[in-house]
């Protein structure tokens, strides 16, 4: 019996080591294939400059010629080291039109209609950065930052221009000013606006409230996290949002919201 | 007779399209010169209204007009143009047969279930379980085919839902088999409508 178990042990290590010398040989030998396909690839060299890095991150499975980042024959793709982006090109409107003219009158519809969404989403984002020379260089003594100024739109008309302009200071106090044209967001917000008992209130402390921003009905909200938001819809299908944070009291906020001139982005936007 | 009037009809509506366009087009030409962006963006949703209104008409003349055995129901063709003003996209429905025989076709432009159909659609694992629902191909298009519940004497209802990039085709038919819906549905122009949609 004892004889028994001992010669199976030593069958057991005997077809383990054998499949663990199996394994390297064939690892060696996919790593001899992969260099020889790199030789003809021309990618030898570059290989070797990056082969100590791979093979420490990649632990054991070196052999796996996939495992970083979608490296391909052992390498990894080469990064972008620049290019310039994208020339900043809005799209040409009255180019546009010309073009869905056309389009209409060979009675090609949907050539039409892209020229259309075309001119719509130039039309928008000259609107979108109208209004964004139009806000003030600074509010509540925060610093207007052009870096990250946006204008967005889908082309669509009416449901889905988005600008924004963000004020900062050096002391993490910022104000985010958002402006949507978006019918999809005005009936979420009305429809807070419309169920008076959604109000929030934790503990005695109240995190959610109606208010009023110059004449508007606009949501307040309040975060310990993420500070203060005021939520204003203005005319048929526009909303305004401030987010302030850092900001010390809710009227500290608010007189920064009200530097800003709504009646005239109203306006701007086409609103009633 | 019946045909002579459908005609008619079509040439009327092509003729108050393009006097709704031509018009949409010179007042955003002129908002536009005049630096009057809301107006002529406003002039632009329209011209959009119109196009869609316009490859609506198209759809409904490339559908079948017979079902197999059941004739379409001219007098419930519907057509939107539906971007005038807080949503998007063209809207086409057709009605075929009476009583309990009865199917239909919609096609939706930038529906918001495209997304969800698509998903069923390419990965598999999603569907799983659901005995009642499988995907098919019909003319070379993945589809969902959804048997409905049975009405209560005991007809069975089935719905194939179509997507084609951001148009959805649903044709519905009651008191059907899956082989009589699949027969429908191969009665569709489908390439064609997918690139008139687009």
């Amino acid at each position: 019996m004892r004889g028994l178990i001992i010669l199976l042990i030593a069958t057991f290590i005997a077809i383990n080591s054998s499949a663990q010398f199996l394994n390297k040989l064939k690892q060696k030998a996919e790593q001899k294939a992969e260099k020889a396909l790199d030789k003809k690839l021309g990618l030898g060299q570059e290989e070797n400059k990056n082969s100590g890095n791979n093979q420490n991150s990649s632990g054991t499975n070196s052999g796996n010629s996939t495992s970083e980042g979608g490296a391909r024959y052992g390498k990894s793709n080469p990064s972008n080291k620049g290019g310039g982006g994208l020339v900043s090109a809005p799209p040409d409107v009255k180019q546009n039109l010309d073009d869905a003219e056309a389009s209409y009158k060979k009675g090609t519809y949907g050539e039409a209609r892209y020229s259309i969404q075309q001119a719509i989403l130039g039309v928008e984002l000259e609107i979108g950065n109208q209004i964004l020379k139009s806000l003030p260089d600074a509010v509540a003594g925060l610093k207007k930052d052009e870096t990250q100024d946006e204008v967005s739109s889908n082309g669509f008309g009416w449901a889905g221009l988005t600008i924004q302009r963000k004020y900062l200071d050096n002391n993490d106090k910022q104000l985010t000013f958002l402006i949507a044209n978006n019918a999809a967001w005005m009936a979420a917000v009305n429809t807070y606006m419309n169920m008076g008992g959604m109000a929030q209130q934790t503990n005695g402390q109240q995190n959610w409230k109606q208010t009023k921003f110059k004449g508007n009905r606009a949501i307040i909200e309040y975060s310990e996290s993420s500070g203060y938001k005021l939520s204003v819809p203005i005319g048929q299908s526009s909303l305004l949002i401030f987010e302030g944070v850092n900001f010390n009291t809710e009227p500290d906020f608010m007189k920064a919201a009200n530097e800003i001139d709504a009646e005239a982005i109203k306006k701007q936007l086409g609103e009633q | 007779m019946k045909k002579y009037i459908v005609i008619f009809s079509i040439l009327i509506s092509t003729v108050g399209f393009s006097q709704e366009f031509d018009k949409s087009l010179a007042s955003a030409r002129s908002a536009y010169s005049s630096k009057d962006l809301s107006n002529a963006r406003f002039a632009m949703t329209q011209m959009l209204g119109v196009l869609d209104e316009a490859i609506a008409k198209e759809i409904l003349r490339m559908l079948p007009t017979k079902m197999a055995s059941l004739d379409y129901n001219v007098k419930e063709d519907r057509t939107t143009g539906g971007s005038g003003g807080y949503a998007s996209g063209l809207y086409v429905n057709r009605y075929y047969g009476k009583d309990a025989k009865t199917a239909s076709i919609e096609i939706i432009n930038n529906s918001p279930l495209i997304t969800t159909i698509n998903a069923y659609l390419n990965m598999p694992m999603m569907g799983m379980g659901d005995s009642n629902q499988k995907n098919i191909k019909v003319q070379g298009y993945k589809c969902i085919l959804k048997k409905e519940m049975p009405t209560d004497d005991g007809k069975q209802a089935y719905e194939l839902q179509i997507p084609f990039n951001n148009t959805l085709l649903t044709l519905k038919a009651n008191d059907t088999t899956e082989a009589e819906i699949t027969q429908f549905a191969n009665l569709i122009p489908l390439a064609k409508i997918a690139t008139v949609a687009q």
